[in-house]
């Protein structure tokens, strides 16, 4: 049987009993009036209507308390399921009835509770693995020994590591929320290059920028160089704009500045003997005026071999002196023409000195260029030099000046061995070679290095043509000179500056 | 020929000097030597020079403080001054320009001939 038919059976059984002294006290009431006796009436009511009636009153009162408890059962259940959820325990199949229709209120309200709990546990298992993996991240960034850190859309830090911390002398909480440049300001001779680029580079994807031996100001005032590398992360769910990792590259760096500073000592050391070298070698050329062909050629190769040495020797220093900061160039206005052909004087020689031709091509008009005369000398002698190193004998080295525009450009150009395509990107570094290997013995691997630097920083370019077997082509740029070129040249202060120094111009005196 | 001209050499490495001096003696200048910055003004207060050629770091007086005490002296305005030295740093050769040198050469960038071209031209 079923338990809520049962329930209602017994509530129909209690009704009508308490119906019984109702349905006696009506009978009795229709005896009395069709008999029409006042007395019996009386007398009745008091001997055995009111206790029947009485004895009526205690089932209705039973009866309506039952009720009562019956009705409002369900809802109290259901309102004890329903604050137990909002106090935030779960239901389980006792905790509501089962029958009827809060039964039924109760049932969905157990299969939302077990829902909720299903979702709530797959939640937190969730956000469980979320920060067991961050926890894992930061275990590995803190482990690393180059610092991390990561910076919003506004080039705040927001995520330091603690090899970060170390490297900057500053704590993770004093970094967090500041701008990069206060905390970390990474410098390229003083400027602020990597906070430069992500201003120009922010949004773009993935695009990952690379400095070596930026100087970083540590919170205590001493300086670290570091190898840093920065990418770009648009649209991260953790709001992070940019991804910055720095290598402490300190040690390697002050190692190369006792290197260069040796170098520099050593080339300076090495100029006065070789002044002297020089300089008897030359008294030797003039005062022998009787020379066999066979002396002559001896007598060459020496000079040859110290101008060679000389070169070297000055690009030693002048390295030293460009990674110091410490060449200023002063452009001026050059008479370009009759420059170049006072410079190849020299360069003619030294291309006959060791079997090969130098030569000078000339357009019709030359126009006077803006340039450092040293700078500007030393440029066309390191080229010329490096196409003598590298072509066979009886080769050709030709310079030769072409105007586009306000920009004079400046060839070099032999018929060499020419360069291997895989050389070029790395043709203008410092102490590189092509052919390490095979010529050992052939040049510094400074001489271009040095040659980018001047141009550089007379704002011009410098680039390279070239073909395996058939020649190289090397040609920079420098600015016109901005006065229209006039027959004026002779009369500049300072007519020889550059070639061996400067002499004043006595005809302005 | 050159013949009458004089010059006065005022460097401490008499290597050097002799060096740079013998081409000079042969084309027919008449070269004295000095060998410190001292020795330099009273051989310049005795004799009259066309040219001196200077060098800079000397025992005693340096070479720029040869070359400002004598353009402090009007007698020497028509004397050409020279600075030939090692020091190739733009800084002292802009000091030679200040102080109203008539030219400053690097010795380890010029050969003999090369100076007696210069000296030639200088003088003529």
């Amino acid at each position: 049987m079923q338990p809520t038919a049962f329930k209602r059976q017994t509530l129909a059984l209690f009704f009508i009993v308490s119906l019984i002294p109702a349905l006696v006290v009506a009978a009795v009431w229709y005896l009395q009036t069709s008999s029409s006796n006042t007395a019996v009436l009386i007398v009745s009511f008091k001997s055995f209507i009111l206790p029947v009636m009485l004895l009526g009153i205690i089932p209705a009162v039973l009866l309506s308390f039952i009720f009562a408890e019956l009705l409002t059962r369900p809802i109290r259940t259901i309102h004890d399921a329903v604050s137990k959820l909002a106090d935030g325990n779960f239901l389980h199949a006792g905790d509501t009835d089962q029958e009827g229709e809060f039964g039924e209120i109760g049932l969905s309200l157990i299969q939302l509770s077990r829902v909720l709990e299903q979702t709530l546990s797959e939640t937190k298992s969730q956000s469980d693995l979320v920060a067991a993996e961050r926890n894992k991240l930061r275990g590995v960034l803190n482990s690393m020994t180059d610092g991390v850190f990561a910076l919003d859309a506004a080039g705040r830090i927001i995520l330091f590591n603690h090899a970060a911390a170390k490297l900057t002398g500053r704590t993770i909480a004093e970094a967090g929320g500041q701008l990069a440049e206060k905390v970390i300001p990474l410098r390229q001779k003083g400027e602020l290059v990597m906070t430069r680029w992500l201003a120009t580079e922010r949004g773009a994807d993935h695009k990952v920028g690379q400095w070596d031996g930026l100087e970083l100001y540590r919170a205590d005032g001493s300086s670290l160089y570091v190898n840093v590398q920065a990418v770009v992360l648009p649209h991260d769910p953790n709001g992070i704009d940019a991804l910055i990792t720095f290598h402490d590259v300190t040690a390697g760096h002050e190692l190369e500045e006792m290197k260069v500073d040796f170098v520099a000592l050593a080339a300076h050391e090495l100029r006065t003997p070789l002044t002297e070298v020089r300089g008897y070698l030359d008294i030797l050329r003039h005062d022998l005026k009787r020379l066999t062909k066979d002396e002559t050629s001896l007598l060459n190769h020496a000079v040859s071999s110290a101008e060679q040495l000389g070169g070297l020797i000055n690009n030693l220093l002048s390295v030293a002196r460009i990674e110091h900061g410490e060449i200023n160039y002063l452009p001026e206005i050059i008479n370009y023409r009759a420059f170049l052909i006072e410079l190849m004087a020299a360069l003619e020689d030294r291309g006959r000195l060791t079997g090969r031709k130098v030569s000078l091509k000339l357009p019709a008009q030359v126009p006077n260029i803006l340039a450092d005369t040293v700078g500007l000398r030393e440029i066309i002698r390191n080229l010329v030099d490096n196409g003598l190193i590298h072509t066979a004998p009886g080769g050709h080295v030709v310079v030769s000046v072409e105007q586009t525009g306000s920009l004079i450009t400046t060839h070099v150009s032999d018929d060499g061995e020419g360069i291997p395509p895989g050389a070029i990107n790395k043709l203008f570094t410092k102490f590189y070679r092509v052919n390490e290997l095979t010529n050992p013995t052939r040049g510094t691997g400074l001489g271009l290095f040095i040659c980018r630097q001047i141009v550089e920083a007379h704002g011009g370019t410098i680039s390279v043509i070239t073909a395996v077997g058939k020649g190289t082509t090397f040609s920079f740029t420098m600015p016109q000179a901005p006065i229209a070129p006039s027959d004026k040249a002779g009369h500049n202060k300072i007519t020889t500056r550059g070639a061996h120094g400067w002499i004043k111009d006595h005809s302005v005196r | 020929m050159a013949g009458s001209k004089t010059i006065l050499f005022v460097e401490d490495d008499r290597p050097i000097s002799e060096m740079y001096a013998r081409l000079l003696i042969k084309a027919g200048f008449e070269v004295d030597f000095a060998y410190d910055g001292l020795e330099a003004l009273a051989k310049s207060a005795t004799k009259s020079y066309d040219l001196i050629l200077l060098d800079i770091m000397m025992p005693g007086k340096s070479g720029i403080e040869v070359l400002h005490e004598l353009r402090k002296n009007p007698g020497f305005n028509a004397t050409r001054i020279i600075i030939l030295t090692n020091l190739a740093q733009d800084k002292t050769s802009q000091e030679a320009i200040r102080s109203q040198a008539d030219g400053y050469l690097v010795k380890a960038d010029i050969i003999p001939s090369q100076l007696m071209a210069v000296v030639k031209e200088i003088l003529s």
